[in-house]
């Protein structure tokens, strides 16, 4: 073969693959239209399926016919993919051979060159070499300068930021403050005293009731002394308010203020009946379905609900039952596609809401935590991890300090989280010796400061607010905790069904008496005026001497009992499990004032504020009152 | 017919760009959502490659580096190392995906200085060592056979025109700057931008994002007439490479034997690496004398100085680069970002459970490393300004065509040239 016969040879090589290579170009053009025409990804007909199935998700058909859709969309997708991975291998083939052969060709066809007869005149290319490296260092070092003006610091603005923040959320450190060295610190503390003379539950009361007006007036007038400093907020609703005082004039979380199962509330209702409507004020139906009891914050009552679709949060209006809005808890990150399984008895939506009258804030058993404002515009939301939990996750969340506190307790591990309530930030996060549990945070006042008391399988422990460290803990729980803690005057009160009902002294961790013939499966322990009350699954309601545990009486009333006892304008509200609510003389002795049907079974707990109580049913939140 | 061939070369690159766009659409398919209880397996990490196979890759390296020492020193062949450089483009470039490369590994060294908790891998430290060492002794032959970027782009040479000196001399700061980069971001944690804007390891692995696969064929395509554009005007390991090429005992050279002056080697090189015989006279009539060198050497100082001062102003630009950075300026700019739930940096950050605070903390961190980080990255452009604008007043008496030995990557083509037998 002479050199002419290789210049042809490469040449036709050289025109055989590129037109190779411009067809495989082609084809792949072609299937890049046709996939961009029909992506899978964005396909509108699977929306409109997925939308119809959403608006009937029970229709086995549609359902079978958006799995086929589904599939034969991933199959093109793939079956693209390949293509696309084909062609360009054949691509490079082709790009490898023209290469080669136009290499050849070129290589055939040079000439021997003549050398240069005059060569670059080397000083003025380095002349001119200078001139371009004095304006290439000029141009680099401009542009850089240049880069630092067009630049904003944003971190160094982060202080600025925070110094906002910080005045914002002062307020509520301020109230925090007006506790502690105040008033409200000392009020356990005066009590304990007072208790701790008086052998008569009924002065107690007395005296209590006197403290609390001290401690309003006592109050008022540190109000109105804010109210002269310009630091001060003026708005009623502001965070700045979340005081036991703030929070006592609401129904803020599980069991009413800070948990522990007592209403301040006057003028409650004894009387009505769900069927025939007496004093019924309304009832309104609830979209989803779930454990959760109301809570309150000034004419607002909140609840949640959930299905394997949606998890959502409602907001009545208090005084005529209008679902004002509601929240949606979904497209959170790391929230699960499908919901954890739970059963029945415990569902989705078992875990109270709270609020701090700034934010309505709601966990699922999905491990999604979600804040809304009162008005329900969504603040923040996050998922904590799917709680591992053969029930269901059926805590509840409690509000203090700004903190957002969560008992989570799960198969995995124990824990206690805190978030900060503005932003779902973590604050802390204590990792707890103990197994899984359905029982609920309860805020303690000691020694002037705030403590979560929680109760779990093995102990029942403290842990402080503002840091999150556990403060104490006494081993003494065991089984399937449900029920939270009891509390009055630095006294402890946890019980389990199978387990123990334990006083525990906040001090000095030691267990001032036990007993185990009546305990709680469900219902918390209600602790307050020197009397302890305990309500089984089995229907017995038993009334204790909250400080010996001598028992002073019980009633059998034959129905399950999983709502835990409230203390309310000096009575007790028990309901049980069929929606019957017994009212009883808060004392030694058993009176019962009342029986009122609801009609409408429940598990949750009454709600009381402003002369009303909030209960939600299996289908309807009712509004009783006057 | 050379109309014809140039219509091939404009059909060939219009389809490629545009075909390259295609792979640029493979997206992450959404995982398919299951009712039946069916639970998704989790995500599985490819094992690394087995240690003994890494050892593997250092052997083949040495023995690639030694082969083409002998091919371009004793063979004097040009052939031979150009098979060579397309074994190279075939194992490192094609077979290993263009990873582990020297040039990345730069960032590695510079990693295993500024993070005591970053240990560096031994294959890597060799595949960083290796090649400097051999170019201490015999000059750049690693650039001519053991580089598999380099490989890439010396195959598609085919007219190579001839830059004038001073853009050769001005574009050549461009590598010292992107160096400085480099070990900037790898110093500080912030990114190995060597790989991540390497701009052949996309057709190595035929995948990568649309734009790099543009800029590889980019560079090709630029290549076939700008001989090696990567090599000469980016490469930050060519500038360390240079360095040592520079005091080689045994480099490359022209003619076996005594140079005639025949002139035949002048346009051999497509680099412009070779260095011609210094006309005397019109070196002492230029007045590039000694007030020139004192000059320039006197304002070296002012040069680093500036490099200083535009390095402290630009850090914090800089340091954008770095996630952490870039997430807490995000965040403090745009806390309403928390909420969105496609932007997956802040939805992993969020999930991480590390707080606020802290991740500002961490970001301020890295701004100081970056403060003083880019101070010295500056100070170091403005050394290399300075130097190379001395350097353009330096003569070094020269009376043969030789090989410019900083430039010169050993490819062995001026010796064809060259009629001089040994």
């Amino acid at each position: 073969m002479n050199t002419v016969d290789k210049l042809k040879l490469s040449q036709n090589v050289a025109v055989i693959s590129g037109l190779f290579c411009s067809v495989v170009a082609l084809l792949l053009l072609l299937n890049y239209w046709q996939f961009s025409k029909n992506d899978p990804i964005e396909s509108k007909a699977l929306e409109v399926l997925v939308q119809r199935l959403k608006e009937d998700p029970n229709n086995d058909g549609l359902k079978t016919e958006i799995r086929n859709y589904d599939l034969l969309a991933r199959k093109a997708y793939f079956n693209s993919q390949w293509q696309v991975k084909t062609g360009a291998y054949l691509l490079l083939f082709g790009a490898l051979v023209l290469a080669l052969a136009l290499r050849i060709y070129y290589s055939l066809k040079s000439r021997i060159e003549e050398p240069e007869k005059k060569l670059e005149n080397e000083i003025a290319s380095r002349v001119l070499a200078q001139k371009g490296i004095w304006i290439a260092g000029a141009v680099v070092f401009g542009l850089a300068i240049v880069a630092s003006f067009a630049t904003v610091d944003y971190l160094d603005k982060y202080n600025w930021e925070s110094l906002v923040f910080e005045e914002q959320v002062s307020p509520v450190e301020n109230g925090v403050e007006v506790i502690d060295v105040g008033v409200v610190s000392e009020e356990p503390e005066v009590a304990d005293g007072v208790s701790a003379t008086s052998e008569d539950v009924i002065e107690e009361v007395i005296v209590e009731d006197t403290q609390q007006e001290e401690l309003t007036e006592l109050e008022v007038a540190e109000s109105a002394a804010q109210a002269e400093q310009p630091v001060s907020s003026s708005s009623a609703s502001s965070a700045a308010d979340l005081t036991v005082e703030t929070i006592r004039n609401n129904h803020n979380s599980f069991r009413g203020p800070m948990g522990q199962g007592i209403s301040y509330h006057k003028n409650i209702p004894v009387q009505w009946d769900g069927k025939s409507g007496e004093n019924i004020l309304w009832k309104a139906p609830i979209p989803k379905h779930g454990y959760n009891s109301p809570v309150i914050w000034g004419n607002k009552v909140f609840i949640a609900g959930a299905d394997n679709q949606n998890r959502e949060v409602y907001c009545f209006d208090s005084r005529d039952g209008k679902l004002l809005w509601t929240g949606k808890a979904g497209q959170i990150p790391g929230s699960p596609a499908t919901p954890p399984k739970v059963t029945e008895d415990t569902g989705l939506s078992a875990s109270t809401l709270t609020t701090d009258g700034q934010q309505v804030y709601a966990i699922f058993a999905t491990g999604d935590v979600v804040a809304f404002d009162m008005n329900g515009n969504r603040v923040w939301a996050k998922n904590l991890g799917v709680p591992d939990n053969h029930y269901g996750h059926s805590s509840s969340l409690i509000i203090w300090d700004n903190k957002l506190l969560i008992q989570y307790d799960t198969n995995k591990a124990g824990k206690v989280i805190a978030l900060n309530a503005a932003t779902g930030d973590p604050v802390w996060e204590t990792s707890r010796q103990a197994k899984i549990s359905w029982a609920s945070p309860v805020l303690v006042q000691s020694d002037g400061k705030f403590q979560l008391v929680l109760t779990a399988d093995p102990i029942v422990a403290g842990y402080d607010v503002q840091t999150g460290k556990e403060l104490w803990s006494v081993n003494c729980m065991m089984g399937e905790v449900g029920p939270s803690v009891g509390y009055t005057n630095g006294v402890v009160y946890a019980a389990n069904e199978y387990a123990t009902l334990a006083a525990i002294d906040l001090k000095t961790r030691e267990i001032l008496w036990e007993n185990d013939m009546f305990l709680p499966e469900a219902a918390s322990p209600l602790a307050h005026n020197g009397i302890l009350f305990i309500a089984t699954s089995y229907g017995v309601l038993v009334c204790y001497d909250a400080k010996t545990g001598e028992e002073y009486w019980e009633h059998d009333v034959g129905r399950t009992l999983y709502s835990s006892p409230v203390y309310a304008d000096g009575k007790l509200f028990m309901m049980d499990n069929d929606g019957v609510v017994r009212i009883y003389e808060y004392g030694k002795e058993m009176k019962l004032i009342a029986e009122n049907e609801l009609g409408e079974t429940t598990g949750t707990t009454p709600a009381f504020a402003e002369g009303r109580i909030f209960i939600r049913g299996e289908e309807h939140l009712f509004c009783i009152g006057k | 017919m050379i109309k014809k061939m140039k219509l091939i070369f404009f059909l060939f690159t219009v389809f490629y760009l545009f075909s390259t766009g295609i792979s640029a659409q493979q997206q992450r398919f959404p995982k398919p959502e299951f009712e039946s209880g069916y639970e998704q397996p989790s995500t599985i990490t490819p094992e690394p490659r087995a240690l003994a196979l890494e050892y593997f890759d250092v052997l083949v390296l040495l023995v690639v580096l030694s082969l083409a020492t002998w091919l371009a020193l004793k063979k004097r062949s040009r052939q031979g190392i150009l098979w060579l450089s397309v074994f190279t483009l075939i194992y490192f470039g094609f077979y290993r995906n263009g990873c582990i490369c020297s040039i990345g590994a730069i960032q590695n060294v510079t990693l295993s200085f500024a993070d005591p908790g970053y240990a560096i891998s031994l294959t890597a430290l060799l595949f960083f060592i290796l090649p400097l060492a051999f170019t201490l002794f015999f000059g750049r032959t690693f650039c001519a056979g053991a580089c598999p970027l380099g490989a890439i782009q010396d195959l598609v040479i085919f007219k190579p025109l001839s830059l004038p000196k001073w853009l050769n001399k001005t574009l050549g700061i461009i590598p010292y700057i992107y160096l400085s980069l480099a070990v900037l971001f790898a110093a500080t944690g912030t990114d190995f931008i060597i790989c991540r804007y390497d701009p052949f390891v996309g057709i190595f692995r035929m995948d990568a994002k649309f734009h790099m696969v543009v800029l590889g064929i980019s560079f090709l395509l630029m290549g076939m007439f700008v001989a090696r554009p990567y090599c000469r005007f980016f490469c930050p390991y060519g500038v360390l490479l240079s360095w040592m090429s520079r005091f080689s005992r045994w480099h490359l050279t022209i003619t076996p034997a005594r140079c005639i002056q025949c002139k035949l080697c002048t346009n051999s090189c497509p680099f412009d690496a070779i260095d011609f015989p210094t006309n005397e006279k019109e070196v002492v009539k230029s007045g590039l004398g000694p007030k020139k060198f004192l000059t320039y050497a006197l304002l070296i100082p002012l040069w680093m100085i500036m490099g200083i001062f535009a390095g402290e102003r630009s850090h914090t630009w800089l340091s954008k680069a770095n996630q952490d950075v870039y997430l807490a300026e995000l965040l403090i700019s745009n806390p309403e970002m928390k909420n969105d739930p496609d932007n997956i940096d802040v939805q992993t950050f969020l999930a991480s459970g590390k707080t606020m605070e802290t991740l500002v903390q961490e970001a301020e961190v890295i701004r100081r490393k970056f403060y003083f980080g880019s101070m010295i990255a500056g100070g170091f452009i403005g050394l290399v300004v300075g130097m190379t604008l001395l350097n353009t007043v330096v003569f070094r008496k020269r009376q043969d065509f030789e090989p410019h030995k900083g430039n010169c990557v050993s490819c062995g083509r001026c010796m064809d040239y060259c009629p001089v037998e040994k």
